[in-house]
């Protein structure tokens, strides 16, 4: 046995105490009457979406309120995806009658909506899908209410605005980029849709949002090569020799790297293995201490050995949002998550330097009782590593002139369970991206076509896309909107307009195969629906509106084409 | 072109003559008509355009719709509206509370009735001029010759065993005669992911071909959930397990029973707190014991619009169909990966190759069978055994299971002497699959 250090006169009394937890003296027993949480009509309903973002995102989404701008298909699909799951309210900003081309493409109009408002159909036919939600009709057109009333606009939580003219897609992204400029001012995402035939885009126009939890693939923050005093105390604890194999065999992989690293560092000035024969030696070690050749516990501890010369620290992504202007100086306008980041920052500056230890343990091999003493020693950790960032925090929140209770105890919680499964996303004006300029100017003078990555004709997609929205500003029409004979007139204007846009990249005045392919399709469509192309982008803009408004999982930052032709995708920041 | 009314619940003469005014425009199919009246830079060959690939949708096509569930209600609502107007529907369950969230065509008080005719009702009350025939029962129902009718099958199932049942089938069909190859198309969610795929049987891979790509259940050691329960669902396995059976002997688990479940909850929660284990409440019950698979609209709105705009290129040619495999991934922004699947020369269902599985040469019967249910090719769970002098191990009828019970505990090798073959037939596998042994 590897000699123990210096710390070995502190050994506690914890033998004992996981005796204790074997003990079922103070357990329940059968005979309690248990409540039942049988659930309610409600959670019934919403079950299999519960299972995703719990009852924060569901509080969440039952109390958005969403703006679909535009009446189609594609839009009325992405609704119907967002009643289901039961938002609060949406509304129907659409000053149309239903033509029989509406019915024929949109599931929420019918035949005898022909010459109705199709906002009021739509609205009406989208409700029967959720007692729960509101929705109503704004039989208005939308450029001259936003003239009249932008501050309609603003009191939604999200707007759609589904293929609606190039210069109205402007004016309301200038609207909403405008209003979020000011610190505490309201930063509306804004969702574009554009389809025609197989081809669609979907972009999101937002400032800075805020993502709560990630749902990254482990929570877990083992410390192995770190253990607190708690774990350390009990991992040195462990007399193996005095132990029966049955208790042996039993032993978590955490305890014995724990404990294996401990000893380790005793017999080798504090520091863990380094080299790769250090790292061989250490799990020859580990072989060394097996009573029996097939101790599953070991065979795991093995296998994750390598996390022992990891280092617990917070994760990259994290550090690059600590040193964030926004994070670094706070102020009572300041974002809940960025106030949390930045009592982060402050609770790293201090020893041991590490993020807050999670209370979730992975299943191992071990007894029952090992397990659940070995879970305690973390449920521990975390509640006092909880108490030192609260008290943190309410400093913060003090010398921002906030009081304590402004952030929610359950939204402190998770945030210290799980720092690594957050983050912040900072958007860009759609109005940039539609002019060439910023990020898009970059990307056209590095694009490269490649016929083995479908991303290079999406992006091929995007331009015709934008020649397209220019051709209309121009023409005040769609390209390949006539019939057949048009076709070729208006590709040549369009692909005119895209050698504009390519400047420099369109050398010899000539433009690569793929533009010419990628206009071609996309005056096929004629920028008419199909119900397919409509119901898989209104899926899509569901999901994202879903993970704005809950604050939960990454959303597209910021486009995303559809190449339904090849059935594939690439998402762009623009 | 004429079209059939199937509605009797419109609402008064007035909306009628609507109604006809909308079924005599031609016109309403504009946008779709843009894309089959013209070809685009990657439109196939074959491709004829005008009024022939709309008299072919529209008229003269059949397909099938497997499952009216969350992707089957999509796939019914894309299909009715991309023109296609004789479409079947197959289903046996009937309406719970908890598809509601995602299953839009169905409303509270449709909750217990059958979801294939609830389904086809509201499509032709919604789309007048579809035609949607509705099947209550079970795919396995129905023989041959009724799947022979279809140009095209849709799948949208949550089951593994009905996947490998209709792809099997498929195959077999497109094997016999050349003329009976149907498409299948196949789409599958959970959560925030899913995929869409394309098999034609024996063409390109089938469903069974990528069996291994399934992510095998979790499955708790019985040890475990007996002796060292660790985590809430340890304690929940042991409660429907072990419990159950054991005190309520013949009486079957309904997991869609609340009160079975609020008995299994109790149980779980005691035995939980006993050995002071946290965490188990009604809704993770619930979960283990159904196998919950997160669900949500949006997504299987994305998936069954890839699966129907396949079905669209498949029937008319307007562009080249998915070759063969799209995943999309949405918890991390918005991934697509499309790929093409290959197929596995030792597939059990489209292969010719036969499979081998390696064996101790002193591995018991037992301790074989256990390598056949751990392997992902064949995702078996009770396994029959037979060789050419009769049954090796039989888990049913019961005087069968007497009968070669004695087996597991025997070599292998003792009881397979010169044989080199064995037929393994299981509930989950949809053909009998011929193995070679080979001793390592």
């Amino acid at each position: 046995m590897p000699s123990s250090g210096p710390d070995q006169d502190r050994r506690p009394l914890k033998i004992t105490k996981m005796d204790d937890s074997i003990d079922v003296t103070e357990a329940t027993t059968g005979t309690t009457e248990i409540p039942s949480y049988r659930p309610d009509a409600k959670t019934r309903r919403y079950d299999r979406q519960l299972r995703l973002w719990a009852s924060a995102g569901q509080r969440s989404l039952e109390s958005a309120r969403v703006l679909l701008v535009g009446c189609d298909a594609t839009g009325c699909q992405a609704l119907k995806s967002l009643v289901l799951p039961g938002i609060s309210q949406f509304t129907i900003l659409s000053p149309d009658l239903t033509t029989s081309q509406d019915v024929a493409t949109n599931f929420f109009l019918h035949p005898d909506s022909v010459g109705s408002p199709i906002a009021e159909q739509s609205v009406k036919y989208l409700k029967e899908l959720n007692p729960a939600v509101e929705g109503s009709a704004k039989i208005e057109e939308p450029a001259s209410l936003l003239v009249s009333d932008p501050d309609f606009f603003t009191s939604f939580t999200l707007i759609l605005a589904t293929n609606v003219e190039p210069s109205l897609e402007l004016q309301l992204a200038d609207l909403l980029w405008e209003a979020s400029a000011s610190v505490g001012g309201p930063d509306i995402p804004l969702i574009t849709i554009r389809n025609s035939g197989f081809i669609g885009r979907v972009e999101i126009q937002l400032r800075e949002h805020s993502v709560v939890d990630t749902h990254p693939d482990t929570t877990h923050t083992l410390r192995l090569d770190s253990p607190f005093k708690l774990l350390e105390e009990h991992a040195r604890s462990l007399d193996l020799t005095s132990m029966d194999s049955m208790e042996h065999s039993h032993i978590p992989w955490v305890v014995i790297l724990v404990r294996a690293g401990i000893l380790w560092r005793d017999s080798h000035e504090g520091k863990l293995p380094e080299t790769s024969e250090e790292k061989a030696e250490f799990k020859e070690l580990l072989k060394k201490e097996k009573v029996k050749g097939d101790e599953e516990n070991y065979e795991e501890a093995l296998a994750q050995a390598y996390r022992v010369w990891g280092q617990s620290e917070i994760p990259w992504e994290i550090k690059q949002l600590l040193v964030d202007e926004s994070v670094k100086n706070v102020s009572e306008k300041s974002k809940n998550l960025q106030i949390l980041l930045h009592t982060l920052s402050q609770y790293v500056a201090t020893p041991p330097h590490l993020p807050p230890t999670s209370p979730s343990l992975p299943d191992m091999h071990s007894s029952t009782a090992s397990y659940v003493h070995l879970q305690n020693l973390y449920k521990k950790e975390y509640q006092s590593d909880l108490a030192r960032f609260k008290g943190l925090l309410f400093q913060t929140l003090e010398k921002i002139g906030l009081d304590e209770g402004s952030i929610a105890d359950e939204e402190i919680e998770s945030f210290v369970k799980n720092v690594g499964g957050v983050g912040i996303i900072k958007g860009t004006s759609l109005r940039e991206s539609k002019e060439g300029k910023g990020l898009i100017a970059k990307s056209i003078e590095e694009y490269q076509y490649d016929e083995y990555d479908g991303s290079t004709t999406c992006f091929a997609m995007h331009l015709a896309l934008l020649a397209s929205e220019r051709f209309y500003i121009e023409h005040k029409r769609w390209p390949g909107v006539k019939c057949k004979e048009d076709m070729s007139e208006d590709n040549r204007k369009v692909e005119e307009i895209l050698k504009g846009i390519l400047s420099d990249k369109a050398k010899n005045g000539g433009i690569e195969d793929v533009f010419v392919e990628s206009i071609a399709e996309v005056a096929r469509g004629g920028f008419g629906t199909l119900p397919t192309t409509a119901a898989f982008l209104g899926g899509v803009v569901a999901q994202e509106a879903i993970k704005l408004v809950t604050n939960q999982y990454t959303p597209l930052d910021n486009t995303v084409i559809v190449n339904l032709v090849k059935s594939e995708s690439a998402k762009f920041k623009f | 072109m004429t079209a059939t009314v199937h509605n009797g619940t419109l609402n008064g003469v007035a909306s009628s003559s609507k109604l006809q005014a909308y079924l005599t425009d031609d016109t309403r199919f504009a946008s779709i008509d843009k894309i089959l009246d013209r070809r685009g830079p990657w439109t196939d060959e074959r491709f004829q355009g005008g009024q022939e690939t709309k008299d072919f949708l529209r008229t003269q096509s059949k397909i099938l719709v497997i499952g009216a569930g969350g992707l089957g209600c999509e796939i019914l609502q894309n299909l009715a509206l991309t023109g296609f107007n004789d479409i079947h529907v197959i289903d046996m369950d009937t309406i719970d509370i908890s598809n509601l969230n995602r299953q839009f065509l169905f409303r509270e008080s449709d909750v217990g009735k059958s979801k294939a005719l609830v389904a086809a009702e509201f499509i032709m009350n919604r789309v007048p001029g579809v035609k949607v025939t509705p099947h209550h029962d079970k795919i396995q129902d129905h023989p041959i010759s009724f799947y022979e009718q279809f140009n095209i099958v849709v799948a949208g199932l949550d089951s593994i065993s009905a996947r490998r049942w209709i792809n099997a089938t498929l195959v077999q069909m497109a094997q016999d005669d050349d003329e009976q190859l149907k498409p299948l198309i196949d789409g599958g969610t959970e959560g925030f992911k899913g995929q869409a795929r394309v098999i034609l049987p024996t063409v390109t891979s089938c469903y069974e071909c990528s069996i291994d790509m399934l992510t095998p259940p979790t499955a708790f050691p019985i040890c475990t959930i007996a002796n060292t329960p660790r985590l809430p669902e340890h304690c929940i396995e042991w409660a429907s397990v072990l419990e159950w059976p054991k005190v309520h002997k013949d009486k079957k688990l309904d997991t869609d029973d609340p009160d079975h479940i609020e008995w299994l909850y109790r149980e779980a929660s005691a035995r939980a707190a006993q050995f002071k284990i946290e965490g188990v409440t009604w809704a993770l019950t619930q979960g283990v014991v159904k196998n919950i698979i997160p669900a949500i609209a949006s997504t299987n709105a994305i998936i069954a619009a890839s699966c129907c705009n396949e079905a669209l290129k498949i029937a008319t040619a307007c562009a080249p169909y998915l070759n063969n495999y799209m995943m999309y991934v949405g918890n991390e922004s918005v991934y697509t990966y499309t790929f093409e699947h290959e197929k596995r020369p030792e597939c059990p269902v489209c292969g010719g190759e036969s499979l081998t599985a390696e064996a101790g040469k002193v591995w018991t019967l037992e301790r074989f069978i256990e390598s056949l249910t751990n392997r992902q090719d064949l995702q078996i769970s009770k396994p029959s055994l037979s060789y050419a002098k009769g049954a090796l191990f039989w888990p049913s009828p019961p005087d069968v299971y007497e009968a070669t019970r004695p087996n597991l505990e025997k070599l292998l090798i003792d009881l397979l002497g010169e044989e080199e073959g064995i037929v393994v037939t299981d509930p989950a596998l949809p053909v009998s699959v011929n193995l070679s042994i080979n001793y390592v």
